[in-house]
């Protein structure tokens, strides 16, 4: 075979442009058969740009995408394994592996053959392992085994093995011991010689799994290495893009007042017992991987979200059960991370945003509005924050990103919370917004505020925090401060690499 | 603006304000008036057809109002129709004496007023309930108070027996009281209107109450994290639909009498009306003036069709229309702006890359190009030094 030895796929010099950002720069890449490459980066890194423009969701700026062994017998063929793995849930693992086939109107009326059917979805299955039942409706199956029949339906069509299969943050979902399947899985058709792509941000995961690994970051690819010379630490360089040991580190200029937050045991969909504590004045961050409970801490904080608490103390009260309206009485507020869907009313004007959550104070004698009062109160607050435009009456979506979180962060410190929840602060926002958010932060501690930031960014919590939880698998695995609190350090807790506690083990020890 | 943002300057306040987009339904409405009063003056421009028409209508537009609040709360009240006929016929039976109707289990031969008092009651315990559903075993509004809808519709048969009744003499006079205004005779039905209007506006528009029904409207979970008890307001809104279908109700009882099919024809024309009406002056918000205003032009155009001897049945298909078409005006209106932002912001797509052109051929010394742009700038200059030869 002449193709042997050219890659499968082969990427050069690729771009893609979004407003006011690049989220991929120049990337190159190539997949050869039998090989495990896997691609690396942070959120936002330009991981799921790639993904998208392989699938034809995004079209490329500049760049080529070449199948370089690609012959009239042999075509190449590309199949990518979302994320959520497009199947129905409802429908049993045969009628899964049938939904793509049957195209047209004759085939697609014609009376399935069933018994040919189950045959062959039980050959394709066992492919990867032990068989399981593939007549039960796919919902109730393993997550590792709904991952198998999402594979399985990939390599339906194919004619050979020499193909690309990406395979999108596919443990996101699984358990440690159900990672090990699916591994064993995608080890076997690399040896048959496919190209798989693994997209992950779980660090762990992938030195055990990749022949070579690429990191992503800001849309550059910083790094394109054999596993053998790559470990945990250089890993991490790559990623975060700071050399261990000259990191900045927490901030220790912050003065502390009397215990505002006081939490005990709070336990919830992913919690399993977290004691959070937060001075006035002082920043405490949460850290941790998706799926550690990070994103559903400030959730249930604030009542949004169903949690119980062993002991739940508010400026010194007990508040057993909460919701939103209560909490916002008791002084709290909470800036979400999704701005569109639960940050702001984006159909009302900036204005009408600002004075949602507290009317009262812009009431007049007769139940009414007082519309100069609110008027004023939006216009201060618009010029204070330094929203551009700077104009109260112009409707929230209209905004830029950026400008669209000052408006929510100018909503919530309108009336100086005693407890300031933030989660994902800055999320998709431009750098001198950014800083703006950063400032405001600090100013809202300087008065007083309690603060909690939950942030995926470890800069950012860096930058911002005194303090640091870092969360894994729902309970607090470590808490940093000072000298201790490092982007390095964050990211290796988060991912239960610290001090050469192995993560793989580290979990499976939880269960 | 002091800082560097760029001023967008937008058209002034007087032409915005006028602009088709805004005030549509006016200019629709003059065309409908010229139309028909080229085609047939001598009926239409009378100032009796005006009178009546106003009259005739007002309880369709209260029942518009009705449909209105739970809509701006994101909820829809299509039981509306059936609790105008349940009000209806309650207030009709009740003041049926017993030894007249006696297979009516109602006919009590209670006064009017008694009669209406329970009608409205009936009709907010009944908004209640669909609240109830809606909120408390979170059933969709529209399957809830379809739902609702039928089965109230068998309980009206009921108690009805599926007879038409006529009003009695005193009870008539409820809905033909009328106060003299200049030329024109307020009739109580009109007056009622004018008062729900305006409180359901001043509360809309002038209280937090209606800030939040709007904001819980809009994004019920983005609301809720602001601190607005979604719920309540959509039970509460549903309870307010409910009453003001009772007020309907007996006020259709005291001018035509009871007929159990009356009621649920205003659905479609109220529905229709609101949503018309969300177009009109606040721009995709529902509103109690454009509700107002819609309606009334979608009646002249039924009264225009009227006239010309067009068959009553037929104005459905007006009202169908003119759902219809509102709901897809203002869809496109949201989206085509977003599609035509999203282009202008992009600088691959063609509005992207003209619009970069543009600039780079204004400005003198743009920060950090990219490569497309550094493109269209050499452009730019070849041009103008073409230009200078």
């Amino acid at each position: 075979m002449a193709a042997a030895n050219r890659p499968l796929l082969r990427i050069t010099g690729m771009i893609k442009e979004f407003p006011g950002l690049r989220a991929l720069d120049d990337v190159s890449l190539e997949v050869h058969s039998g090989e495990i490459v896997a691609v690396v980066g942070h959120n936002g890194s330009g991981k799921s740009t790639l993904v998208k423009i392989l699938a034809g969701v995004y079209a490329k700026d500049a760049g080529e995408v070449e199948y370089p062994s690609s012959t009239a017998e042999e075509e190449t063929g590309l199949h990518i394994i979302h994320q959520d793995l497009g199947l129905a849930m409802e429908l049993n693992a045969i009628e899964n592996l049938g939904i793509p086939k049957y195209q047209g109107l004759r085939e697609s009326l014609a009376p399935a053959p069933v018994k040919r059917e189950k045959a062959k979805a039980t050959e394709l299955i066992s492919r990867f392992g032990e068989p399981f039942d593939v007549t039960v409706p796919v919902g109730s199956l393993a997550p590792a085994q709904r991952s198998i029949i999402g594979i399985a339906r990939a390599l339906d069509g194919w004619k050979h093995p020499r193909n690309i299969l990406i395979l999108d943050e596919p443990t996101e979902a699984l358990h440690a011991s159900e990672v090990r399947i699916l591994f064993e899985a995608i080890k076997r058709l690399a040896a048959d010689g496919a190209g798989i792509i693994f997209i992950s941000h779980r660090l762990d995961e992938v030195l055990e799994l990749a022949d070579r690994i690429v990191v992503l970051r800001d849309g550059k690819k910083v790094a394109d290495e054999d596993r053998e010379h790559v470990d945990h630490e250089r890993l991490v360089e790559f990623v975060t893009g700071v050399k261990a040991g000259e990191a900045e580190t927490g901030r220790t200029d912050r003065t502390h007042g009397e215990v505002v937050l006081d939490i005990a045991g709070l336990w919830g969909e992913v919690l399993d017992g977290v004691d959070l504590t937060v001075h006035a004045g002082e920043v405490v961050g949460v850290a941790g991987v998706l799926g550690s409970g990070r994103e559903a801490l400030p959730a249930m904080v604030f009542g949004s979200e169903l949690a119980a608490a062993d002991e739940f103390n508010v400026a010194g009260a007990a508040y057993p059960k909460r919701d939103p309206a209560e909490s916002i009485r008791r002084g709290m507020a909470f800036v979400p991370g999704d701005r569109g869907k639960y940050g702001a009313i984006r159909d009302f004007t900036a204005r009408e945003n600002i004075t949602l959550p507290a009317m009262q104070n812009v009431t007049n004698a007769i139940f009414g509005v007082d519309a100069r009062k609110e008027k004023a109160v939006a216009t201060e607050l618009v010029a204070k924050y330094d929203v551009r435009p700077p104009r109260p009456e112009q409707i929230f979506k209209q905004f830029s990103g950026g400008n669209q979180q000052k408006i929510v962060f100018a909503k919530w410190l309108r009336n100086d919370p005693t407890v300031l929840l933030l989660e994902e602060p800055t999320q998709g926002v431009d750098i001198g917004a950014k800083q703006a958010l950063y400032e405001a932060i600090d100013a809202a501690a300087a008065q007083g505020a309690a603060v909690v930031v939950c942030s995926s960014e470890a800069k950012e919590l860096v930058r911002l925090c005194d303090r640091v939880l870092v969360l894994r698998n729902g309970v607090v695995a470590a808490e940093l401060s000072g000298e201790e609190l490092t982007e390095t350090r964050l990211v290796l807790e988060g991912y239960g690499l610290a001090d050469g506690d192995d993560a793989v083990d580290g979990s499976e020890g939880q269960q | 603006m002091t800082d560097g943002t760029r001023a967008v300057k937008g058209p002034s306040v007087f032409s915005r304000y006028f602009s088709p987009r805004n005030i549509s339904a006016v200019y629709l409405f003059i065309l409908i008036f010229i139309v028909f009063a080229i085609w047939t003056p001598q009926t239409f421009l009378t100032p009796g057809t005006w009178a009546n028409l106003l009259d005739t209508n007002s309880l369709v537009v209260l029942a518009a109002i009705a449909v209105l609040i739970p809509l701006t709360t994101g909820v829809f009240n299509l039981a509306i129709g059936a609790e105008i006929a349940l009000a209806m016929m309650l207030c009709i039976t009740l003041q049926i004496p017993h030894e007249q109707q006696s297979d009516l289990f109602l006919a009590v031969g209670m006064p009017w007023w008694m009669a209406a008092i329970i009608a409205v009651v009936v009709a907010t315990l009944v908004g209640m309930l669909s609240g109830w559903v809606v909120t408390k075993l979170k059933i969709d509004s529209f399957i809830a108070t379809l739902g609702m809808s039928s089965i109230i519709g068998a309980i009206t048969y009921l108690i009805s027996q599926n007879k038409p009744f006529a009003a009695s003499p005193e009870f008539q006079q409820l809905a033909a009281t009328a106060v003299p205004l200049g030329g024109f005779r307020l009739t109580v039905p009109v007056i009622v209107l004018i008062i729900v209007a305006l409180a359901v506006w001043y509360v809309l528009e002038r209280t937090p109450v209606g800030r939040r029904m709007y904001a819980a409207g809009f994004n019920p979970d983005g609301a809720r994290l602001s601190g607005v008890n979604v719920a309540r307001l959509q039970w509460g809104s549903l309870v307010a639909g409910g009453f003001i279908a009772g007020v309907i109700g007996v006020l259709s009882a005291s001018k035509f009498g009871g007929s159990v099919a009356y009621g649920v024809g205003m659905l479609l024309p109220a529905l229709a009306a609101v949503f018309l009406g969300s177009t009109q002056f606040k721009g995709g918000r529902f509103n109690v003036w454009g509700t107002v205003l819609a309606l009334y032009v979608l009646a002249v155009g039924v009264q225009g069709l009227l006239l010309v001897k067009v068959p009553k049945e037929y104005s459905n298909f007006l009202y169908g229309v003119a759902l219809i078409v509102a709901v897809a005006v203002s869809r496109w209106e949201r989206t085509g702006k977003r599609t035509r932002a999203i282009r202008q912001a992009t600088t691959f797509t063609k509005e992207g890359k003209e619009k970069l052109a543009a600039e780079a051929a204004a400005e003198s010394d743009p920060p950090q190009l990219t490569p497309t742009q550094t493109a269209l700038k050499q452009d730019g200059i070849e041009d103008q030094g073409d230009d200078a030869r």
